[in-house]
């Protein structure tokens, strides 16, 4: 048997973070989709971090393209805590240009040109990881399953109700997890072998075969018909002529699915934030077995001032100030103000988003630093909102932090 | 007719070469350096280069992805002295990794795989 120690030492951790995060705009208009807020005061990258870590992992390349600088502040504040004197380290990898002369063309490109990183570490094994995901995963957990299956490539999967799976790619497996087929977003999604009423979703989680994975993002650069990505190009190209198998992410006793979310659009963003909230949270950020690191602002405690206050389902971050007024099922990042008789619900508030008196808010995200004045309301009349701001299918309003907000 | 570029600082190697692939009725191209190599990709329409991997300056592991990227669907040989580089992840973006040797029956049989 080998030790996690030296299993680990093996293992070359990367995660992906420089997609342009289109269907987040305008959320993602001057940031990259990894460093948005996320849970008052995580950034989304913060979990597949935080997962690293719990796992054991201290080596870790962080490829960025897109509003690189966002993210690369953010690495900097809350991330500098590994020692890469001990060889340990969290690198921000912006696009190099080294091997050749263009941006990442897509996921499977951006590992192609670095291809140096992986001549300077020599791993056996290399983990692929997203930073757009909120899950807590044991990665240790998969790298062993990885080894013990001999597999060329494993590809982390979640069990879904099979009417929900149609919209993702789905691993059609055998009865030993190997992958027979994969299937992008197939309108019957095949069921899983003992439990046909649910179907596999590919994660974006992989541990390759480094070799393997080399061979492959080479000939990936070399295909004029690829769109150079992992999910679309490299696994269904593998799938019957490498061994590819599917890690379930499930409960290992009761074959419950464990919580993932991919923060791909608005809708699942806000939707990602209620799983948070309430006696019935599906996602737990308080669980102490498996710390989940966010941002530290220096600054005073949550501050409640007054006698009729009524806060219920919410998380409200250090530094708030909540006058005489109701928060209900929201999340509120450090140094938000609620002004007296301000009413939010469903609200996601971004760090200083100031309520004047008597404001009122529903289903809303609202930007950093948005001061909205006394008396003004969102969420309740879609005409109005419409004209200035984004309103998603799922009719949650997107306040931004560019646009002036006046009492008319 | 098919052309090929000859990458090598060695006066005598790319002269061999260029003489006995010339023989085969290609065009044959030279160049003594990847910089100007890497110009000769970008200037004329080629179909294979052979590639040696140690030269001053740029090396020809590096010269490799920056030629892929600057032309979809050229065919590269890597022709070197040594074997310890077929281990470099970027060697593997070549189409053939061949010794050097004074029988060059080896590379032109790659050479007319390559192309045919």
């Amino acid at each position: 048997m080998t030790l996690p120690r030296q299993k680990l030492k093996e293992l070359t951790t990367i995660i992906m973070a420089g997609g342009r995060g289109e269907r987040l705009f305008p959320l993602t208009r001057d940031k990259a989709k990894p460093a948005i807020i996320f849970g008052g005061t995580y950034r989304i990258i913060d979990f597949t971090l935080s997962n690293c870590l719990n796992s054991g992992i201290r080596n870790i390349y962080v490829l960025s393209q897109y509003g690189s600088f966002s993210l690369d502040i953010h690495l900097r504040l809350t991330w500098d805590i590994l020692r890469p004197d001990l060889g340990e380290f969290i690198y921000s990898v912006p696009p190099q240009q080294i091997t050749v002369n263009r941006w990442y063309r897509g996921t499977a490109d951006s590992i192609y040109q670095n291809l140096n990183l992986l001549e300077y570490e020599r791993p056996r094994q290399v983990l692929i990881l997203s930073g757009d995901h909120v899950y807590k995963m044991d990665y240790l957990a998969m790298l062993d399953f990885h080894l013990e299956k001999g597999a060329d490539l494993t590809v982390g999967a979640v069990p879904a109700p099979r009417a929900e799976a149609s919209a993702f790619g789905i691993l059609h497996v055998d009865a030993d997890s190997k992958v027979i087929d994969f299937l992008e977003k197939p309108a019957e999604p095949p069921g899983m072998p003992g439990n046909p009423e649910f179907s596999l979703v590919s994660m974006g989680v992989y541990i390759f075969q480094a070799k393997t994975l080399v061979q492959e993002v080479i000939a990936d650069s070399k295909n004029p018909d690829s769109q150079h990505d992992f999910g679309r190009n490299i696994i269904p190209r593998m799938v019957g002529k490498k061994k590819v198998y599917a890690y379930p992410f499930q409960d290992q006793e009761t074959g419950e699915p464990s919580y993932w979310r991919d923060i791909g659009q608005l809708d699942a963003y806000f939707t990602a934030h209620q799983d948070l909230l309430g006696p019935g949270a599906s996602f737990n950020l308080f669980d102490e077995e498996w710390p989940l690191r966010g941002y530290v602002v220096p600054t005073p405690p949550a501050m409640f001032r007054g006698r009729h206050i009524q806060v219920s389902d919410s998380l409200i971050a250090e530094g708030c100030i909540i006058e005489e007024a109701g928060v209900k099922s929201s999340v509120l990042s450090p140094g938000v103000q609620v002004g007296a008789g301000a009413d939010v619900e469903e609200a996601i508030l971004w760090d200083k988003v100031s309520l004047g008196a008597g404001a009122k808010i529903r289903r809303a995200v609202i930007e950093d630093g948005v001061v909205v004045p006394p008396g003004f309301t969102i969420g309740y009349d879609p005409e109005a909102d419409a004209q200035l701001f984004t309103i998603t299918e799922g009719g949650i309003v997107v306040v931004p932090n560019n646009v002036r907000l006046e009492v008319a | 007719m098919k052309t090929i570029l000859v990458v090598d600082d060695d006066d005598a190697i790319r002269l061999l070469i260029e003489m006995e692939l010339a023989e085969e009725g290609y065009r044959v191209l030279t160049a003594s350096n990847a910089k100007e190599a890497l110009d000769m990709v970008e200037s004329e329409d080629l179909d294979l280069v052979i590639l040696d991997i140690r030269m001053p300056g740029m090396d020809g592991l590096e010269a490799l992805p920056r030629m892929l990227g600057l032309k979809e669907g050229l065919k590269v040989i890597l022709n070197t002295a040594y074997s310890q580089y077929q281990e470099s992840f970027m060697s593997w973006a070549a189409d053939a990794y061949v010794i050097k040797s004074a029988d060059l029956s080896e590379l032109k049989n790659k050479v007319k795989e390559l192309l045919s």
